[in-house]
């Protein structure tokens, strides 16, 4: 019996260091944790596993693995449907540019990731749309005020919403906890504007929740209030933040002061 | 004749779009279920391969779990047949190494200071020999989770095995890896 018990908090665990864990049940957890020293030392060395893992060097494809492998598929054709193609290539001169112009984006593609084009169309997308950015930002904040809590990831830990945003996004922010400027870290939830999915941190201030969305660096949407709520958007080098909240104007600048300050400089990569 | 060029122009298009942006993330699975860098190039070659012919069958769901579901596949099968005693499935841990994790690992009642724990005193060689050491089966588990940083419902995808059969492989692997980097001190 003891036995099974413990075997359930080893899985708990492992289901919370991966962020796996549904709100309710993370919550439950912490607070655990915070009481119980053995498990807490399980926990460390959880995550001191981890960060050994992760700092092990990373194996690169080799060059000219993907080259072979686009010979390789070309070879693999059925010869019949081949032969014509082939016959017919000269009378059509814009092919071969076209299938060596298509490689190159592809190789591109392949290194760079979807990271890259991702964030351009991102950029692109919201040139158009500068202010639905606002409405839909704040949209986002309605709903989670509606749902039975404001964030999909519920934990006070940094080192649990990060990683958690980290599993799940291109590219996450950094999340400091600012209890003690009255801004305590409650969770994160992933919004999704125009159709990307992008990190939102939520703070508690008081009673009052303030959602802090991150959306790729591009220009601020202006200072405003919509549907009641305020909206304040600044941005640094790797985002721009949008914050929404009920809490006043001058307590949204306050709350953007912290969340700069406490915003430790991104990690270089 | 014109109606499978077409066919065929179009199966290499969604190969390209399905298959290609995960290359780097196939290769890196490759290289920890293979252990070294020419097996790892063979099965992504091979991967490719079948991920090309089998493209109909992808399902427009989860391009990055169905590319790296033929990548495991794929390098299941290579070892078994080109080195049938590298890969090591058990079901259960030997008696040993289940003693072995209850002396010495997390569930031992000595509690570490903040010291010892803050770093396993560890190399990168010493970590990836004892991530070799693993049976396959937490190996891959920890290296989707860790190096691919999947979540649960994808490794399950991949692994073709039930969640909970992920988090207790998850939880079992890593305690081992524990277990075999803490015997170093």
């Amino acid at each position: 019996m003891i036995e099974s018990m413990r075997d359930n908090d080893e899985l708990q665990m492992n289901a919370y260091c991966d962020g796996e864990l549904d709100p309710a049940s993370a919550i439950e957890f912490e607070r655990r944790l915070a009481g119980d020293e053995t498990l807490k030392a399980q926990h460390n060395r959880l995550l001191s596993l981890r960060r050994t893992l992760r700092s092990l060097p990373q194996y690169d494809v080799p060059a000219g693995l993907q080259a072979r492998i686009q010979s390789a598929l070309d070879a693999d054709r059925p010869a019949q449907v081949d032969r014509p193609r082939q016959v017919s290539r000269p009378v059509q001169p814009g092919r071969p540019r076209q299938r060596s112009w298509s490689f190159q984006a592809l190789a591109a593609a392949a290194v760079f990731g979807a990271v890259i084009s991702s964030s351009v169309m991102l950029t692109m997308e919201r040139y158009d749309r500068h202010e639905d950015v606002a409405r839909e930002v704040v949209a986002g904040h309605i709903r989670s005020l509606l749902a039975p809590q404001p964030f999909d990831v519920a934990s006070s830990d940094r080192h649990t919403v990060k990683p958690w945003f980290t599993s799940r996004l291109p590219e996450s922010p950094q999340v400091p906890d600012l209890a003690a400027q009255g801004f305590v870290l409650v969770g994160g939830r992933v919004d999704v504007v125009g159709h990307d999915p992008v990190a939102t941190i939520v703070y508690k201030h008081a009673k009052h929740t303030v959602s802090l969305t991150t959306l790729p660096a591009g220009p601020s949407v202006s200072d405003q209030t919509i549907a009641g709520y305020n909206v304040r958007s600044w941005s640094d080098a790797e985002f721009t933040y949008i914050a929404v909240s009920d809490i006043p104007p001058e307590d949204l600048a306050s709350f953007e002061r912290a969340f700069s300050e406490g915003s430790p400089a991104p990690e270089i990569k | 004749m014109s109606v499978a060029i077409v066919q065929n122009k179009d199966e290499r298009a969604v190969f390209d779009e399905v298959f290609l942006p995960h290359m780097a993330e196939a290769y890196r699975l490759a290289q920890w279920l293979t252990g070294n860098s020419y097996d790892a190039e063979d099965v992504v070659q091979d991967a490719a391969l079948r991920a090309f012919r089998g493209i109909k069958s992808f399902g427009a769901v989860n391009a990055r779990a169905w590319s790296l579901t033929i990548v495991r596949n794929t390098a299941y099968s290579w070892l078994t047949k080109n080195r049938p005693k590298a890969t090591v499935f058990t079901d259960d841990l030997s008696t040993a190494e289940q003693q072995g994790l209850e002396h010495e690992g997390p569930q031992g009642a000595r509690i570490e200071t903040p010291e010892e724990i803050a770093l396993f005193k560890a190399d990168a060689e010493e970590v990836q020999h004892a991530l070799t050491q693993l049976p396959a089966q937490f190996r891959e588990v920890i290296v989707l989770r860790e190096m691919n940083q999947l979540n649960y419902r994808d490794i399950a995808e991949i692994t073709n095995v039930p969640i909970g059969t992920v988090m207790s492989r998850l939880s079992r692997g890593r305690q081992l890896l524990i277990a075999l980097l803490g015997d170093r001190k």
